[in-house]
């Protein structure tokens, strides 16, 4: 036919089944592109829109590399006119994407250096050989850590203990056993109840942070923000213990001899080295640089420092940082920053978000009521479908533009942000313990909800008698 | 001759395993068993290398080994492998990582000459395709899956002639039901048909089908031909003369006793995207084993 082969032919439509999502989405934009601008909306701001639109529906079908829709991104702004090419590379850059790169390979270096024994003995020395225990260990250890330092790292160094501890109670660590679920959850769900204790616990708090300042709506300390979150982490660990006990309940009660074959494993690796004691001591340095230096210097540059010491004391190889560090998803929150500042000085942040309050409130007649759902509520939602940061890099600029404490609505729209129950998508974690195959996409929704409800609730009641306090 | 043989876990892949090194040990074909994973999101790639990476360190398999380690364990119980490595255990060690994504291990054969697991991650049918076009098979061996869009794929879109070994039961008295008419693809589909028939120690049924109600000559020639070869090779073959619609016609003949060979279909791949083909309305339609020869 038209002198292509069968082959070339059979090639073409592989490639278009398999791309559906992309020519779709090139068609609306094209089709977007001539719809005459709301009124209310400027050209820029339309066509911004119009790069959102496309940006969400790649990123979610997954249909090109995450890289491509960064490099996609920038290169619309340029060509659709919304910021010039140095505008664009300047947007693209900012502290939170050094954040969010100097967190990734900090994630690195830490779990290069074998800590994860030393964290397996602890846990164990203090929860005991109680199921009930070990459970409200993980969530609390993964809730803890999480807070300082990125989910994915505390989920990498906590899965291998559970998958350890699964294994000698002579279960298969191939086959889902209630057990096995129970373990894993409270890994996954007890590091997304962690990451909202303080701006270093996730990229998109660092985001929210660099939206204040960046639209000059205010700015918040390192230990404001723990004052503002903390309380919730602290009332939510027993809860998330609680609900996947009695959700996934196993019939193993007490792990005593699997305990035990932990510890004699654990013992054998001997005394921290002297690596790992300076391991331990960069990363307090980065700690107290985040407490204490980050209003001056900035949370992406502390981070980076770290990375810098790290490298430099030779405790990490620059291959193995390169080798594992996500450029994509570096170059990814790059662009969807830019994105959101772009939403926000061309308009269309405001422009959607004075839509969203009219018609929502003709819902809810009230417009506090509205804000609340739409920085919670669609926030929660849409962090399941998208990633939470790639969420909050794109809702951010609309839910500070619906008026109302930017401060409240900002720290409200992170921690919303964490509640990533429900599908595999949602966070690193969850895909972390979803890869191990004995988590299966429905797992997430028997607990998830619950949690989600419960956590819904108690934002609401925190946001309406705590935070007024520390205003 | 290569075949891939695609498996997914032991629960449900024996049968394919066990259909398929029998085919590969009468062809004397290189086989490479496949062990597809689930896909990685790749918001989380690099975290879930790194997790596993950990994991080597507890000593705990990443994802996929015990699958690959069952499918060792089939060879050596069956002696397709040779028995100095069968004592060593599945060799995980050496299971080397060959490109993104993809991990190997060679195992000497005893029945075969070449004989390798692979581990691959990602979208089932892209993972095949690349597979399949990299390094040249000339037959996919893959279990029925529950999923018919999935086989439909695999149909349209991997190079290679390809069994799907859909409700193969082991209990049941197979005969092949090899579909003849005056089509090049005939003279292959024939070939595998002696094949598979001695690998299976199991009987032919040829048949043609004319839609018209006529037997043109060729058809009849081409009935013959096949028969010829097939008592040639020591494998009883019976001609059988249909009139009807192909698909319906081969679709009852099969019930779900007969194991289908069948040319693949010579329509371009725009037609068969829109309008189907005969070996996908056949698969789509029966419930029984099916190779479509390319």
């Amino acid at each position: 036919m038209f002198g292509f082969s069968a082959r070339s032919i059979s090639n073409v439509l592989f490639w278009v089944t398999r791309k559906k999502w992309l020519i779709l989405s090139f068609l609306l934009s094209i089709s977007f592109f001539y719809v005459p601008s709301p009124e209310g909306l400027t050209p820029e701001g339309h066509r911004t829109l119009i790069i959102v639109s496309v940006a969400l529906i790649l990123i979610i079908s997954e249909s090109i590399p995450l890289p491509a829709v960064a490099i996609l991104i920038l290169i619309m702004e340029v060509i659709l006119g919304v910021d010039t090419a140095d505008g664009v590379a300047s947007s693209f850059m900012s502290d939170a994407v050094f954040f969010i790169m100097g967190s990734l390979m900090l994630a690195v270096a830490l779990v290069n250096q074998g800590l994860d024994k030393r964290l397996a003995l602890f846990v164990i020395n203090v929860t005991g050989n109680k199921t009930w225990r070990i459970v409200l260990g993980f969530v609390t250890i993964s809730a803890f850590l999480s807070s300082f330092i990125g989910e994915h790292t505390v989920a990498a160094m906590l899965l291998p203990v559970a998958l350890a501890l699964i294994r000698n109670a002579g279960l298969s660590t191939n086959k889902a056993t209630r057990l096995s679920t129970l373990l894993l959850f409270s890994i996954a769900y007890g590091c997304a109840i962690g990451s909202i204790g303080t701006p270093s616990g996730g990229g998109r708090n660092v985001i929210m942070i660099g939206y204040l300042s960046e639209f000059g709506m205010g700015t918040i300390s390192y230990l404001d923000w723990m004052k503002f979150a903390y309380p919730m982490l602290i009332i939510e660990i027993p809860i998330v213990a609680a609900v996947l006990w009695y959700t996934f309940t196993p019939e193993q009660k007490i792990m005593d001899s699997s305990v035990r074959k932990l510890k004699v494993k654990v013992a054998k690796t001997g005394k921290l080295t002297a690596n790992q004691i300076m391991a331990i001591i960069i990363f307090l340095f980065v700690f107290f640089g985040w407490i204490f230096l980050s209003p001056f210097i900035g949370l992406g540059i502390v981070a980076l420092s770290g990375v810098f010491l790290y490298l430099s004391f030779g405790l990490i190889e620059w291959q193995d940082i390169n080798r594992n560090t996500n450029w994509g998803v570096i170059l990814l929150f790059g662009s969807a920053i830019s994105l959101g500042i772009q939403m926000k000085e061309t308009g269309a942040a405001l422009w959607i978000a004075e839509q969203t309050l009219f018609y929502l409130d003709l819902i809810f007649q009230d417009v506090g009521i509205v804000r609340w759902f739409v920085s919670v509520i669609v926030t929660g939602l849409l962090t399941n479908l998208l990633s939470n940061a790639a969420t909050v890099a794109v809702l951010g600029p609309i839910i500070l533009d619906m008026g109302g404490e930017p401060i409240i609505m900002a720290i409200m729209t992170s921690i919303a942000s964490a509640f990533a129950y429900l599908t595999v998508v949602a966070s690193p974690t969850c895909m972390i313990i979803h890869s191990t195959g004995l988590i299966t996409s429905g797992d997430y929704f028997k607990a998830g909800w619950k949690l989600f409800i419960i956590s819904v609730l108690l934002l609401l009641i925190i946001s309406t008698f705590y935070w007024p306090m520390l205003l | 001759m290569k075949i891939l043989i695609a498996i997914s876990s032991k629960e449900y892949s024996g049968p394919t395993l066990d259909v398929g090194m029998n085919i590969a040990r009468v062809l004397n074909a290189s086989t490479t068993i496949v062990d597809v994973g689930q896909k990685i999101s790749e918001f989380s790639m690099k975290d879930v290398s790194l997790a596993n990476e950990l994991m080597d360190t507890w000593d705990i398999d990443r994802p996929g080994v015990d699958v690959l380690e069952w499918a060792y364990n089939y060879l050596s119980e069956n002696k397709f492998i040779e028995e100095q490595s069968i004592k060593d255990g599945f060799p995980k060690n050496l299971l080397i990582e060959s490109g993104s994504g993809r991990a190997e291990v060679l195992l000497k054969g005893t029945a075969l000459e070449n004989l390798s697991l692979i581990l691959r991650n990602g979208d089932i049918i892209k993972e095949l395709r690349d597979e399949v076009d990299t390094k040249k098979y000339d037959l996919t061996i893959i279990g029925g899956s529950g999923k018919r869009s999935m086989a439909h794929d695999m149909i349209q879109y991997i190079d290679s002639s390809i069994f799907i070994v859909n409700n193969f039961n082991k209990k049941v008295d197979y005969k092949i039901l090899l579909a003849v008419d005056d089509s090049p693809g005939t003279a292959r589909a024939v070939k595998y048909g002696v094949r598979v028939a001695q690998a299976f120690n199991i009987k032919v049924d040829l048949i043609t089908i004319s839609k018209d109600g006529h037997l043109g000559k060729e058809y009849k020639k081409a009935s013959k031909k096949a028969a010829k070869m097939m008592r040639r090779s020591g494998v009883e073959a019976k001609q059988n003369f249909e009139i009807g619609d192909p698909v319906d016609t081969i679709i009852e003949t099969a019930g779900d006793n007969h194991i289908i060979i069948m040319g693949a279909s010579t329509q371009s791949p725009i037609t068969k995207f829109f309008m189907g083909s005969k070996p996908l309305n056949v698969m789509e339609g029966s419930n029984c084993p099916i190779l479509i020869v390319k």
